[in-house]
């Protein structure tokens, strides 16, 4: 019976483990929908400030911005990357931390220095644990980015961009498709790249003040909204993992658990048969 | 007839229907009301009201008019 008791505990510690995991599945669920709504809700905007900058944007004005300024030689990049601050999401953090790394070891194959911006506590563990130096860590970016948060990441290096203290900003996150696809993605932020003419209708506005003032103020919104939506498809991204993983680990659990209950039957069945057979052969005995 | 919409990065904070709306623009007030010719013009720091409908506290940004349509994208707004 020391068998069966020992049984008894495994059963009993996977069942444990299916509660963890069943409610940290729902909790996923809950927070991806909400996730959801904030990358679709962060579209508009996104959609007429490409609009607007489009129908605006001509060659010619390239020299006259300094976020245009397109180095011929890059010196120096800026990564920012994006990972979670939690765990229990498969392989969410390691597939972004992969995709840094392949885009560091590019930029420094073509002889530029590379500075490191990790948010996230699994990004930082890692590029702490291998003891590469990162110039800001940021573990204050939770569930809900805010667009004053994206603000707080981007304002700063724009300004060296802007001073040609750093020559590109690259933003590595995860780009959210839809509940099934979000694969990491690595996205060149500066120097901007304009959005596609053809995109925004071609029409003649009256502009107030000019051209130039529009656009020297759309830019840096631009790209504070570019960094906005790796945030907050990043965090979609982020539950849509944590479900995906954790529904796989109930499942498991539940697996596992009929395999167990089974075994555990099975001895204890065995254990019964043996004991009638016992009786019966001790009544024989007698007789 | 207009089509308002007032938008910030993380949400569309108004859309429908009115006959005008009057913004603050970086050099004043400026109204819009249906036929307006297509324009874009920056935001200043102020109000941004809409005909029959509410108003928003808003700081920086721009108000484009094409086709009726009367789209206020700002990084900073709020529903007085």
């Amino acid at each position: 019976m020391a068998k069966g008791s020992e049984l008894k505990g495994r059963i009993k510690s996977v069942e444990n483990t299916r509660k963890i995991t069943r409610t940290l599945e729902m909790i996923a669920t809950s927070k991806m929908k909400r996730a959801q709504d904030r990358v679709i809700a962060a579209r508009p905007y996104a959609r007429a400030l490409s609009d607007v900058i489009s129908s605006l944007y001509s060659k010619e004005l390239e020299g006259d911005f300094p976020l245009l300024r397109q180095p011929k030689t890059v010196k120096k990049a800026a990564i920012v990357l994006l990972t979670s601050n939690r765990g229990m999401a498969g392989g969410f953090n390691a597939n972004l931390i992969k995709e840094a790394r392949t885009l560091i070891k590019t930029l420094e194959s073509e002889g530029t220095v590379v500075e490191l911006h990790v948010s996230g506590k699994k990004g930082i563990g890692y590029f702490r644990y291998i003891g590469r130096a990162m110039v800001n860590q940021r573990t204050d970016i939770g569930d809900k980015p805010s667009a004053a948060d994206a603000a707080s990441l981007v304002d700063a290096l724009m300004t060296q961009f802007a001073k040609s203290e750093i020559d590109a900003l690259y933003v590595v996150g995860a780009a959210y498709k839809s509940a099934l696809a979000s694969p990491p993605h690595s996205q060149r932020v500066l120097p901007v790249t304009p959005p596609d003419k053809s995109a925004g209708g071609q029409k003649d506005f009256l502009l107030f003040p000019d051209a130039g003032a529009i656009l020297s103020e759309l830019l840096p919104a631009y790209v504070r909204n570019a960094m906005y939506k790796a945030l907050v498809e990043t965090v979609a991204a982020e539950h849509v993992a944590r479900r995906t993983a954790m529904k796989a680990a109930t499942d498991n659990g539940g697996e596992i658990l009929n395999l167990l209950r089974r075994t555990y039957n099975r001895a204890r069945q065995a254990n019964i048969t043996q004991e009638i057979a016992e009786i019966v052969g001790g009544a024989a005995a007698l007789e | 007839m207009l089509h308002i919409s007032v938008i910030s990065p993380e949400a569309m904070l108004f859309e429908g229907d009115s006959q005008s709306v009057v913004a603050t623009a970086f050099d004043g007030e400026v109204g819009i009301l249906t036929g307006h010719a297509p324009m874009v013009t920056l935001l200043g720091t102020g109000t941004v009201r809409v005909g029959d409908g509410p108003s928003f506290n808003v700081s920086g940004g721009f108000l484009q008019v094409v086709d009726n349509q009367v789209r206020v994208v700002t990084e900073r707004a709020s529903k007085i």
